[in-house]
């Protein structure tokens, strides 16, 4: 098995009856590797994200994952495809304010056996897991992971949300603009524990932002409009 | 598992518009099973009036009419029919037994009825049930001894040795009382839930006794009226009645002595068989009763639909909610699922406290409802009619949480993991 995680090759996506807004000749990230993607809104970073994620479907050119050719699969097989190898963290409101804090936490696992399985192995059960992963991230208190998850702060729901996305250890987290909602302090904070937590889990961490001051934290920082040659030339 | 307590802990957060939906859903359901339980024991109540007679015989007129007449005590006789006219048939080798009727006097808007103790013998109602005596005894020899129906007993607050007086004609206001003539209650008979309750029983000798002295309608006057004690003595066989029932020995022989009563050369007569006209009668009312039914399951209906509109309302809002959901792994049908689980939680919780109102309605209300309108509402379980309306109720929900789990399900296959507001 080859040692990349992510490889696409002749991407090209376009909405219907828009012009082609992604066309990435190659692109490969190494497992274990933090990559720091920059983009700014509008230039296909979620777009990207989709098509990563499975939810969205290459025009042409193959998008693979753990070797796997998601355009091949179908659309449930790549719904589970997804949820078993790769974790997300978003912006804002990641979680569903209903649950409580370890109820979100537990969510993949309900969906995916793989990442419940792995979840058991490593600590016994899932609920152990987002427990201890929580503790990690600076959330031990039980009283606190038994509340309402929109009664925690913003910081403190960014690292709900990135326990969730690790839980379980799939390959691939995947963070759009997680700490745009942060303030510069606790945005250093957040990243050294996801770093942390990735490296621990063997996770590779692909970063999505447009804030250019945290590319140095990253093993490798792309522009998206390097990548893509179907970006203005104004964005390069 | 999770995809329920999912659905559940996102309905728990949006509690105001749930609990709103469920009570709507609720009030419907209550309205359509009372409804329903009213119009069944309304329905049971009607057919139990009157059990085990063959034929009701008359003066000619219409049979609901003489139905009317001589079972519910509602409207008049055209006319009476003579007393050997009733032994001629009373004495008929297919013939059981046979009870006389005489109507047309009344006492404070309750009907009072002649007859003999044939009556007590051979009446019946619900299924074959006699009639029985609360307290004291059926009028005996003495004319002027009365039976009462329990509601006439308890409303009027008439109790053993009361006396009472009688008016002629049935309007509730009467302007000519029998009131030289007192009449004492000797007993009074047990609820039976049928017009007998409203009915005063005397003997057809005290009915004769009461109009021993009348001409022409009106009461006489100075040397002609003839007191309580020398009625007594006279003779005081009744020359005329306004019906009588028939048991017969055989049900067979029922249509040939029915035509035999209805070609009968002595007089006009009409015999009918009482549970179709019973059906007759019913048939008139059922327009009304399938109105009310029909009524209610629209309001049912009204209820599903404001479910559907607050989760239709719903469904923008929670887009994140959905985005979420399929970045954590849920799948499309996953979102409908949750959708669907939505609607029928909702309905169910709407049936079961509807359930749970009609059952306190009805043990709020059912002594004043069988007191005044003599229908008892039963404590029962569900039939199984009203299983099936509460199961077509839960049916009908799953259906129209089909119509957002489709939206939603289109809708996240469209946003995907993107977030939008």
């Amino acid at each position: 098995m080859s040692t990349a995680l992510i490889t696409l090759s002749d991407l090209q996506f376009a909405w219907p009856g828009q012009p082609t807004l992604l066309d990435i000749p190659e692109f490969t990230l190494e497992r274990g590797q933090s990559l720091f993607l920059k983009g700014p809104s509008g230039s296909g970073k979620t777009t990207l994200l989709g098509l990563l994620g499975g939810v969205q479907q290459a025009a042409s050119g193959r998008v693979s994952l753990l070797g796997e050719d998601l355009g091949r699969l179908s659309s449930s097989a790549r719904d589970r495809f997804r949820v078993d190898h790769t974790g997300y963290i978003f912006q804002q409101f990641n979680l569903l304010p209903f649950l409580s804090v370890r109820e979100n936490v537990e969510l993949p696992c309900r969906f995916s056996r793989l990442r419940s399985t792995r979840a058991c192995e490593r600590h016994g059960s899932v609920a152990a897991a987002a427990a201890a992963l929580l503790s990690h991230l600076g959330l031990a208190d039980e009283a606190l992971q038994a509340r309402r998850a929109d009664s925690l702060s913003i910081g403190q729901q960014q690292r709900v949300a990135a326990a969730r996305a690790l839980i379980g250890q799939p390959e691939l987290v995947i963070a759009d603009e997680p700490t745009s909602a942060l303030d510069t302090d606790a945005r250093e904070a957040f990243l050294h524990l996801l770093f942390t937590e990735c490296r621990a889990a063997g996770a590779s961490l692909l970063f999505v932002s447009h804030d250019q001051s945290l590319a140095h934290l990253f093993d490798r920082s792309l522009s998206l409009a390097e990548l893509n040659r179907a970006a203005t030339p104004a964005e390069v | 598992m999770h995809l329920i307590r999912i659905a559940l802990a996102s309905l728990a957060n949006r509690r105001f518009t749930a609990l709103l939906t469920v009570f709507a859903i609720a009030l419907s359901v209550c309205l359509l099973l009372a409804v329903e339980r009213v119009r069944t024991e309304a329905r049971a109540s009607f057919a139990n009036t009157i059990s085990g007679t063959d034929l009701i015989v008359g003066a000619r007129s219409g049979s609901v009419n003489l139905l009317l007449y001589s079972v519910f005590r509602i409207g008049n006789a055209t006319n009476n029919i003579r007393w050997d006219s009733f032994e001629h048939f009373a004495e008929h080798r297919q013939v059981k037994w046979a009870i006389p009727i005489s109507l047309g006097d009344s006492h404070r808007g309750y009907r009072v009825m002649g007859t003999d103790a044939r009556y007590f013998e051979h009446y019946r109602y619900a299924r074959s049930q006699p009639l029985k005596l609360a307290q004291g005894r059926a009028f005996g020899d003495d004319p002027f001894e009365v039976t009462l129906g329990a509601e006439v007993a308890q409303a009027l607050g008439y109790s053993l040795g009361d006396k009472l007086v009688l008016a002629h004609g049935v309007a509730t206001i009467s302007l000519l009382k029998h009131d030289d003539k007192p009449f004492t209650v000797v007993g009074i008979l047990a609820r039976t839930g049928t017009p007998v309750d409203r009915t005063l029983h005397i003997s057809l000798a005290g009915m004769e006794a009461l109009h021993i002295d009348w001409q022409n309608g009106m009461p006489a006057r100075g040397a002609g009226k003839v007191s309580a004690e020398q009625a007594r003595a006279m003779d005081l066989q009744p020359k005329q009645i306004t019906a009588f029932m028939l048991g017969l020995n055989s049900k067979i022989a029922t249509f040939s002595l029915q035509r035999e009563i209805n070609e009968y050369r002595g007089e006009p007569l009409l015999a009918i068989l009482p549970g179709v006209a019973l059906q007759e009668l019913w048939s008139l009312m059922s327009t009304a009763e399938k109105a009310l039914f029909v009524v209610s399951l629209f309001v049912v209906l009204t209820g599903l639909i404001g479910m559907l509109t607050a989760i239709l309302t719903s469904l923008n809002e929670r887009r994140r909610e959905m985005a979420i959901l399929r970045s954590v792994g849920a799948r499309p049908w996953h979102i409908a699922s949750l959708l669907i689980v939505e609607a029928f939680a909702l309905a169910l919780a709407g049936v079961l406290l509807g359930l749970a109102l009609l059952y306190l309605g009805i043990a709020a209300s059912q002594g004043y409802v069988q007191a005044n309108y003599g229908l008892y509402l039963p404590l029962a379980l569900p039939s199984r009619y009203e299983w099936t309306l509460l199961g077509a109720i839960l049916g009908a929900a799953l259906l129209m949480g089909a119509v957002p789990a489709w939206r939603a399900y289109r809708q996240s296959l469209a946003d995907g993991l993107s977030i939008r507001l």
